[in-house]
């Protein structure tokens, strides 16, 4: 064992953090620092600049124009991006498909898709879930069947993040309804082909993220199929395994336990500030013990992997990371009180409009929506109760 | 004890709960547009029913009931979410009303019984807390046995719709003192008064009010000058208990909306029913509501007792509901999967409301905190409270 940080890593984050002071504009970051959807237009604007300094995909290797950098090199630079405030970039693309892509995918398709996402130009969409398959993933119904060099395509899927503003949406489909895991596969599709329709689902922070998107006979090149025919299964676990990779969001969490302090330090009670109220600091100091706990874990976690991970780390930081993230987001309210009944509207994708925004301090829009947002960190990615039933199979036998 | 209903109070909530159901449920609401929160005929319906007068003494216009008749009634409104300003003009507004001038009240309670006065209590202020002598609005000497009112108050439940406020104002005294807060009632669109209203996550409505030099004289007194504080913890007692037992509606409704979902909802093959982690999660949901429930009678047990007891008794009810509300309605949300975290579905709401519940009156945090300091303070006497 090697606790010691290498100076060179100390070093790198100085560079990244000299980075974000000079590059990254004050406005993208107050809007990514507040707990509102990021808006695409800076997502797209963020993407290209960090493109241009060549560290468009931390997690990539370097011959796909990634950066090749070390797990706790990505993590670092994932920290300090999120304590800038800098607006999330795309994990569909970057975390979740990008690899899948790069994994499996032909010379053709690699070529038509990566450089996209490195430079903010192909936002992904998850077509996964559908109203008949949820937890049971390989459940789902949407037919692709094949005429002639296309797939025509039906279906239904729900719960797509972001489907009304992506690029190109990663489908899962049944081309072999007779089988169950087997008989699925993995479509990348335009989501302006004609056929498709996009309805929006609206969040109880009164938000749009997520979508309902319908396939009636949408026509698909065979070229975008991923890998092979009823290979798709294979894909799809590739994809949740990447994002669960980083469902603890640590740096995530640790933004928000700064946001919660600064918060604590400003609200008072006739005077005096909520932090100093007795009840309260020992909270705040419970959840730094957890995202500590939680941040050495993902350290392992991120080491471990590379020599061939044996404990399931992707499902217990999801169920521990999620938790936290709701435990952060409920005593965030609580110091904010009152400001934590307000309806914040979300301001939408036009970064210049002004919200008519009740009363408050500056802090107060965005935290109840995102608040309310998290109680889905649970249930997305693979709800918890699942989670633990793969910990418990997988690695404790039972 | 007794912890049956009379036959009035079960008419009360059987005919509450048959009219709620029919007219004010969550998803007649959900595609209506939004109005304030408010629907004048309805408010005409509750008066005519005898709701705003069910807990309210007879000499007052009232149906000679008390906070088991408000109880009973959020109850059902909870269960509904319902989103008229019951418990700040009906509960709130009127028992502090009741309690701070008995002259008054006789003249004016009658009114808000009809329905045709909806004062609201602008008490509340931005560093309150929980903390109900908590009072920075001025009330400055003025000569001729006036004062204006200087201050802002936040949270004014059902002020957007008001037309007279009870506001508390300080003649004397620090910002935390008993002594020297004043009430007065005065008219909503009164010179100096500007009102700002704000929806809530929950869709229920609120304002904040500001006072810049509002002229009062003698005559717009609700009590005497510098003894209101007894008045307003009359008033939030009863506000406290309506609203834990509101709270106990929204957990009971929440709870069995999840159970019926997990009979239907399949996944692998079967309904989500038959897990047990799931059946194991209701349970618990179960036995903190029943739990809250508890809490709930036994605050109103309590509210003879003298004013410690009584108020540890509020502290241990709002600490123990809140607690539970937050667990049943997030695991409520969470046993639904997706569908628990749209707008267009019910579950979430249930979270909202209780999540605006943990902002008012103070948190469980607060209550646990006034509970830890009588703990140190007089241990003996905490531990024998029975
Ligand atoms: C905000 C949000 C964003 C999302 N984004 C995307 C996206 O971009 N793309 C995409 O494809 N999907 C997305 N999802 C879908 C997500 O993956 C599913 O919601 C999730 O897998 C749960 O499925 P479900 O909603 O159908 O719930 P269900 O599967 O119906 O589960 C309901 C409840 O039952 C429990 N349960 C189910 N099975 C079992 C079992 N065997 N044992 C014990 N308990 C069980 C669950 O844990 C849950 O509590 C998103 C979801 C949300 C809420």
């Amino acid at each position: 064992m090697d606790f010691k940080l290498d100076p060179a890593d100390e070093a790198f984050r100085q560079e990244v953090r000299a980075f974000l002071k000079e590059n990254l504009p004050p406005d993208l970051a107050r809007r990514g620092a507040c707990g509102f959807h990021p808006i695409r237009a800076d997502q797209r604007r963020w993407q290209r600049t960090l493109f241009e300094r060549g560290w468009g995909a931390p997690n990539w290797p370097v011959e796909y124009g990634g950066t090749g950098w070390s797990h706790l090199r990505q993590f670092i630079f994932d920290e300090e991006c999120a304590l800038a405030g800098a607006p999330a970039t795309d994990n569909g693309g970057l975390r979740m498909f990008g690899p899948v892509i790069y994994t499996y995918a032909g010379a053709e398709l690699k070529a038509r898709l990566l450089p996209g996402i490195l430079k903010g130009e192909l936002y992904w969409g998850q077509g996964f879930s559908e109203p008949g398959a949820g937890s049971d993933l390989a459940a789902l119904a949407t037919r692709a069947v094949r005429d002639g060099d296309e797939y025509v395509v039906n279906g239904h899927k729900i719960w797509t993040t972001g489907a009304h503003t992506c690029d190109i949406i990663g489908l899962l489909v049944k081309t072999n309804p007779e089988a169950k895991q087997r008989g699925i596969s993995f479509l990348c599709v335009d989501p302006a082909t004609p056929g498709i329709t996009v309805r929006p689902i609206i969040d109880i922070g009164e938000a749009h993220s997520l979508n309902e998107v319908f396939f009636d006979n949408v026509r698909v090149p065979v070229s975008n199929l991923l890998g092979e025919e009823n290979k798709g299964w294979t894909y799809a676990k590739a994809v949740l395994e990447n994002e669960r990779a980083t469902s603890a969001e640590v740096p995530l969490n640790k933004r928000k336990l700064a946001q919660l302090r600064h918060i604590a330090m400003h609200e008072r009670s006739d005077g005096c500030r909520v932090i100093d109220l007795p009840g309260f600091a020992p909270r705040l100091a419970q959840l730094e013990v957890d995202l500590r706990a939680l941040e050495w874990l993902t350290l392992r976690a991120l080491t471990e992997k590379s020599e061939g991970a044996v404990l399931p780390y992707g499902s217990l930081l999801k169920v521990r990371g999620s938790e936290l993230v709701q435990r952060i987001g409920e005593l965030t309210v609580e110091a904010l009180e009152q400001y934590g009944s307000y309806l914040y509207a979300e301001p939408g994708e036009d970064p210049d409009a002004k919200p008519d925004w009740p009363p408050g301090p500056d802090y107060a829009p965005g935290v109840v929506a995102d608040f309310m947002y998290r109680r889905a960190a649970t249930i997305y990615g693979g709800a918890n109760e699942v989670q633990r039933t793969i910990i418990a199979r997988s690695f404790l036998g039972l | 004890m007794d912890f049956r209903l009379t036959d009035e109070q079960e008419m009360l909530r059987d005919s509450a709960r048959r009219f709620l159901e029919k007219e004010c449920s969550l998803e007649q609401r959900l595609h209506a547009p939004v109005n304030g929160g408010f629907d004048a005929a309805r408010w005409a319906q509750f008066a005519e029913m005898g709701w705003l007068a069910a807990s309210l003494p007879e000499d007052c216009g009232g149906l000679g009931g008390d906070i088991v008749e408000a109880a009973l009634l959020m109850e059902e409104f909870g269960r509904n979410l319902v989103v008229d300003p019951f418990w700040g003009i009906g509960v709130l507004a009127a028992q502090t009303l009741l309690a701070a001038d008995a002259d008054k009240a006789r003249e004016l309670l009658p009114l808000l019984c009809a329905g045709e006065l909806r004062p609201a209590l602008a008490h509340h202020e931005v560093q309150s807390r929980g903390v109900i002598e908590h009072v920075t609005t001025q009330a400055r000497p003025a000569g001729d046995g006036a004062w204006t009112l200087h201050g802002e108050k936040t949270l004014v439940m059902g002020g957007n719709v008001a037309d007279r406020f009870i506001v508390s104002a300080r003649t004397s005294g620090g910002s935390r003192d008993r002594q020297g807060i004043t009430l007065f009632l005065i008219d909503a669109n009164v010179p100096g008064l500007q009102r700002r209203d704000v929806r809530l996550i929950d869709n229920r409505w609120s304002a904040e009010v500001t006072l810049d030099g509002v002229r009062v004289t003698s005559a717009d007194l609700l009590g005497a000058v510098g003894e209101g504080w007894a008045a307003l913890e009359y008033g939030h007692a009863r506000g406290l208990i309506a609203l834990c037992a509101e709270a106990v509606g929204v957990m009971e409704r929440a709870m069995w909306i999840t159970r019926d979902y997990l009979r239907t909802r399949k996944q692998f093959g079967v309904t989500l029913n038959t897990f047990q982690a799931l059946q194991h999660r209701m349970a618990e949901m179960l036995i903190e509501l029943e739990l809250s429930r508890s809490m709930v009678y036994r605050a109103m047990a309590y509210l003879v007792r003298p004013l410690a007891a009584r108020q540890a008794a509020l502290s241990v009810a709002k600490a123990r509901v809140g607690q539970s509300g937050r667990f049943v309605c997030a695991q409520g949300i969470q046993l639904h999967g997706g569908i628990g975290v749209t707008e267009e579905y019910s579950i979430g709401h249930y979270f909202k409301r209780m999540t605006v519940f943990e902002n008012e009156l103070g948190s469980a945090q607060f209550h646990l905190e006034q509970l830890a300091l009588r703990e140190c303070a007089e241990p003996a006497a905490a531990r024998a409270q029975n």
